[in-house]
């Protein structure tokens, strides 16, 4: 996957991520999703909604294109991609 | 030391840790802890029409018949699975697909019926009972792939779009019953697409067999659909959205 050589060059921004009250993982997992709040719900950098369950994703760090995050509430794999200039996650066998 | 965060684990470690007893026991704890029969006792019993209780129990007695549809086939798909971690999954669903029957039939009670089983009997939809019928055929004749297709995919997809919907505009107590199952749903479509997903990556000879099912089992689904949108009175459109939601499930996996 290639991204901007500006993309790459630059660091990832490092995200603290709190316990948003997504309770259909066990406590330890509950920080690394909440629920998508609809249409005006602005995903941040280091998220992206599963285009399975519609439960959002989250990570430590910024997400990029190339990346791979797990949806635990459907227990999918995703591929980050950019579609439109916005990240969204893509199913991955 | 820090765990090291959930999305930098490998696939397989993924999978061995999210298709076990000690996974969903932690996830289902934490949107069941303290209900009883799958509500919270502190909620009121709205008032509601004596046409609004019949739809809602014509909704609810069907909903008996896709769990009950469900409950037999997870438990059965078990013997067919192809590895621990996939009958453990299985496991698990079985016992989520028990515990819907028995909210549902308990909210039956609540709302006054007494013998739920010739309930649910009387008001069954012919199109569900079909599809449940070849659910089980599909499993007797040990093909796994069709099975946890129809069953997983094409069943759990109308469940998980039906039941949202039905959530938006519930009675309190239906309401809340229908969030928790929402949230098991979750855990089914997705292990259904997973493993299907990689089962046909591995052997593409298998598509033309579930292109054939989906055809076949398409026409019952969306019967069921439109029959269950009516009574809930849901617009038109509603209908064709959440159709629309069962679709890309199924073109997800290139079934368009």
């Amino acid at each position: 996957m290639s991204l901007p050589a500006q993309e790459k060059e630059r660091p990832r921004q490092r995200f603290e991520l709190d316990d948003r009250g997504f309770d259909e993982v066990p406590r330890r997992y509950r920080k690394y999703y909440r629920r998508f709040l609809g249409a005006g719900d602005v995903l941040a950098p280091n998220e992206v909604l599963c285009p399975v369950c519609k439960v959002v994703i989250r990570s430590v760090r910024e997400l990029r294109e190339g990346d791979r995050v797990y949806c635990m509430a459907c227990m999918t794999r995703l591929r980050v991609v950019k579609v439109d200039g916005r990240l969204e996650g893509r199913v991955e066998y | 030391m820090p765990e090291p965060e959930i999305h930098s684990l490998s696939p397989e470690q993924f999978l061995e840790r999210v298709r076990s007893f000690e996974f969903w026991f932690g996830a289902v704890q934490g949107y069941l802890e303290g209900r009883e029969y799958g509500r919270d006792p502190e909620l009121p019993e709205e008032r509601i029409s004596d046409p609004q209780r019949e739809g809602l129990v014509n909704v609810l007695c069907n909903y008996c018949v896709g769990e009950t549809a469900a409950l037999e086939g997870a438990g059965g798909l078990i013997q067919l699975a192809p590895n621990r971690p996939t009958k453990v999954f299985l496991a698990t669903q079985t016992a989520d697909e028990a515990r819907h029957l028995e909210v549902f039939s308990h909210r039956l009670q609540e709302l006054g019926v007494n013998n739920v089983e010739a309930e649910v009997k009387r008001r069954s939809l012919p199109e569900l009972l079909q599809f449940k019928a070849r659910l089980l055929e599909l499993i007797d004749r040990g093909e796994w792939a069709p099975a946890l297709f129809a069953q997983n995919v094409i069943l759990e997809a109308m469940e998980f779009a039906v039941f949202q919907r039905h959530a938006h505009n519930a009675d309190l107590a239906t309401g809340d019953i229908l969030q928790g199952v929402i949230k098991d749903e979750r855990r089914h479509i997705g292990f259904g697409e997973n493993v299907l997903g990689q089962q046909l990556a591995r052997d593409p000879s298998l598509r033309p067999r579930l292109r054939e099912l989906r055809k076949e089992l398409d026409s019952l689904v969306l019967a069921s659909f439109e029959h269950t949108m009516k009574i809930l009175g849901a617009p038109a459109s509603d209908s064709q959205e959440l159709g629309q939601n069962y679709l890309r499930a199924v073109e997800r996996l290139g079934f368009a």
